[in-house]
């Protein structure tokens, strides 16, 4: 009996065969919907003006001129605040909690309450929270002027998030160079600096802002798992093998898993960008070309990890071998400062780029469209890197 | 005559530098069932992944149904079926939901599933998901989802293999029906009893090579001994004679034996497949 079938019909029927799957795994089903949940609430309680301010504990000596002047220029740009003690142990006291500190409304008064021992609430003052602060030792001026070693210590409440620490560890730095001058040479000498997203002096991003492009990543990882999960659990139960002496062939089945993954990691963005508001009437159509591009992308990294995988601990190995890299200029953006110049080299850099500037800094077509041509033709490359693991597994069988 | 539906000539493969399959040649006409008997690691599995298109031989040529495999030709992979040697079903779906998605790929409108369940005796469970089913049952699936694209060719890698004797029974059957139908097949097997009973012909498969191919009649013909054991009653205990069959003075010594009125047991000494396959190849076929 000889009966012929289409391509096309032998791709949809393996995307509807895998879509049924996936709305039977109620693991991942459940991941993914509490993935969305999770990176709408991350956005919508992230700081969301860039004048929300920081207030940071200071113990020094000696160097009051200085920091009187950089607090001027930092209230004005930076949204922080410095607050300053009379001893390092008091600003680690105030900052492990064991002492609150008290502000009269106009600033000029201030107060330590020590709750334990019974003080009472200072009238007509406010609390201001400090959980951050550093600790310059005594001297610290003279010494580092003099390219002498010192030890400056940032003390942090835990719940601090870890890009506002990193964030201290540079201003530590800088105030170190500026002390020195050109005298002090950049302890990384050999790395080319490179600032993430546009840099825009006075252009400040809040870090809300800077979310976005973050989410719309985060939520096109949480897919390569469940899509690698899925190609390598062909692999592993063999039914690529039953799927391949059938009239359909691996190109068949990769681009079946392609179509799929490329949905179903579209769909979830589309609602995240949705409810994070990154769409504007501007820049709905290059954001939806560059989502398109990223899905595929990572449609293609899952088909590399799905297929390399013995089992499903290969599969997590080679998943975090794969992921972290390619996570590592979404978080570039959200720490301050600067990046390596390597980070230009991973897949996802181009795109994490024009994900930004359409997002947070407004840039349309004319400023993206070179790293968008990067991004596809990293696309291109991680296809046939994905088609050829595949083969090879297939035939190991 | 009518062409062969699968034409094998000198085919080899390795595994990097395992040589599993050492050049083998055979053929299998529609309508026959060729039993390729051998050990674990004898080579079988290899030599239906190298017919149905999932690995390349290193040399040698095959064809099924006129076509040579290395095309990779939809049109001929529309016309064979496969039992695979594990379980590979998707295990979230329904029986009639695999058999169901299996025709799509064949480009088969509306599947008969149900019906070809009910052949192996599933039908009724046709709606369950087949994570639910016992080891037989998804053994009965996996040969259902062979018979979906109603093959030329069959291609069934130890079909039977850790199956109770009753299923094992139902599956020879429609297995059978298959040949009856015209389907040339393949098996495999480690099983003297079932390459016995259900093969035309069988194939003794060792080392990667094929050391006899014949009926089993005339293997056990040529290679067995034509001779009866009897037991029979001596004084106060038994004794035991083997009569050979193929001696000018057999029929005079059974007469003797039969006429002395000792006899408890009489059994035919017609060798097995298996004492056939040591005898051959200094192994068995168990381990
Ligand atoms: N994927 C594989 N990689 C490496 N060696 C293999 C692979 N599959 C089978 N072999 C080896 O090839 C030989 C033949 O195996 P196989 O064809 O599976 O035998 P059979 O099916 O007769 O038990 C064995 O020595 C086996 O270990
Ligand atoms: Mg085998």
């Amino acid at each position: 009996m000889s009966r012929s079938v289409s391509r096309a019909a032998i791709v949809s029927a393996i995307v509807k065969k895998d879509l049924v799957e996936f709305s039977r795994d109620t693991l991942y089903l459940f991941l993914s919907i509490l993935g969305l949940v999770l990176f709408i609430t991350f956005f919508w309680i992230a700081p969301k003006t860039v004048n929300e301010t920081l207030t940071l504990g200071v113990h020094q000596t000696g160097m009051d001129a200085l920091f009187d002047q950089y607090q001027e220029g930092a209230n004005a740009s930076e949204g922080l605040r410095l607050v300053q003690f009379a001893s390092e142990e008091e600003l680690r006291k105030v900052i492990a909690g064991d002492l609150e500190y008290w502000q009269s409304e106009d600033g000029s008064q201030t107060f330590l309450r020590d709750k334990a021992a019974g003080d009472e609430k200072p009238k007509d003052a406010k609390r201001v929270d400090v959980t951050i602060g550093i600790g310059f030792p005594a001297g610290f001026l003279e010494k580092t002027a003099a390219k002498e070693r010192t030890t400056v210590t940032v003390y942090s409440d835990a719940g601090v998030p870890s890009e506002i620490q990193g964030a201290m560890k540079s201003f530590v730095r800088e105030i170190a160079y500026a002390i020195a001058g050109d005298a002090v040479p950049v302890t990384e000498p050999s790395q080319e600096n490179i600032i993430l997203g546009t840099d825009r002096a006075g252009d400040q991003v809040s870090l809300r802002e800077k979310m976005r492009p973050m989410l719309a990543l985060f939520v096109l990882m949480v897919e390569v798992l469940s899509m690698a999960s899925l190609v390598s659990s062909e692999v592993m139960n063999r039914t690529v093998k039953a799927v391949l002496v059938t009239p359909a062939r691996a190109g068949d089945f990769l681009m079946a898993k392609t179509i799929y993954g490329t949905m179903l990691a579209m769909s979830q963005a589309m609602i995240v960008l949705i409810a994070i508001g990154a769409f504007t009437q501007a820049n709905w159509w290059l954001l939806l070309l560059t989502m398109l591009i990223g899905s595929v992308m990572f449609t293609g990294v899952a088909m590399i990890i799905g297929s390399a995988g013995k089992d499903f601990i290969g599969t997590l190995f080679y998943g975090v071998l794969f992921l972290v890299p390619l996570m590592i200029p979404a978080f570039a953006i959200l720490l301050p400062g600067t990046a390596s110049a390597w980070i230009r080299f991973l897949p996802t850099y181009g795109m994490t780029q024009v994900l930004t500037g359409i997002t947070a800094y407004g840039l349309g077509w004319t400023d993206v469209w070179q790293s968008l041509l990067a991004a596809t033709a990293w696309v291109i490359v991680i296809y046939l890197a994905g088609l050829f693991t595949l083969k090879r597994k297939v035939e190991s069988l | 005559m009518t062409e062969a539906a699968i034409k094998v000539e000198d085919i080899t493969y390795s595994y990097g530098d395992l040589l599993a399959v050492k050049g083998i040649s055979f053929e299998v006409q529609p309508g026959e069932i060729l039993g390729f008997l051998g050990p674990n690691g004898a080579g079988k599995s290899t030599t239906i992944k190298m017919l149905t298109g999932q690995v390349a031989p290193k040399s040698g040529v095959a064809q099924i149904l006129g076509a040579d495999i290395t095309l990779d030709d939809p049109a001929i992979q529309a016309r064979i079926g496969v039992c695979f040697e594990e379980k590979n079903l998707y295990l979230s779906m329904s029986a009639k939901e695999n058999l169901d998605f299996y025709a799509s790929l064949y480009g088969i409108k509306d599947p008969d599933s149900i019906e070809i369940l009910r052949r192996v005796g599933l039908a009724d469970r046709a709606k369950d998901r087949v994570k639910t089913y016992s080891k037989g049952m998804r053994q009965r699936m996996m040969i259902s989802r062979a018979f979906i694209n109603k093959p030329d060719v069959l291609f069934l890698d130890e079909p039977t293999d850790g199956l109770d004797p009753v299923t094992s029974a139902s599956i020879r059957t429609t297995i059978k029906e298959e040949a009856a139908r015209g389907a040339a097949v393949l098996l495999t097997t480690h099983d003297m009893f079932e390459a016995d009973e259900l093969s035309d012909r069988v194939a003794f498969i060792n080392d990667g090579v094929i050391v006899a191919i014949d009926t089993p009649e005339n293997l056990k013909l040529k290679f067995g001994k034509r001779s009866v054991k009897v037991r029979m009653r001596d004084g106060s205990g038994v004794r035991e004679e083997i009569v050979a069959l193929d001696r000018p003075d057999s029929g005079d010594r059974l007469k003797e034996v039969v006429g002395s009125g000792d006899v408890l047991t009489i059994h035919t000494e017609e060798a097995t497949l298996e004492d056939i396959f040591i005898q051959m190849t200094g192994r068995g076929l168990v381990g």
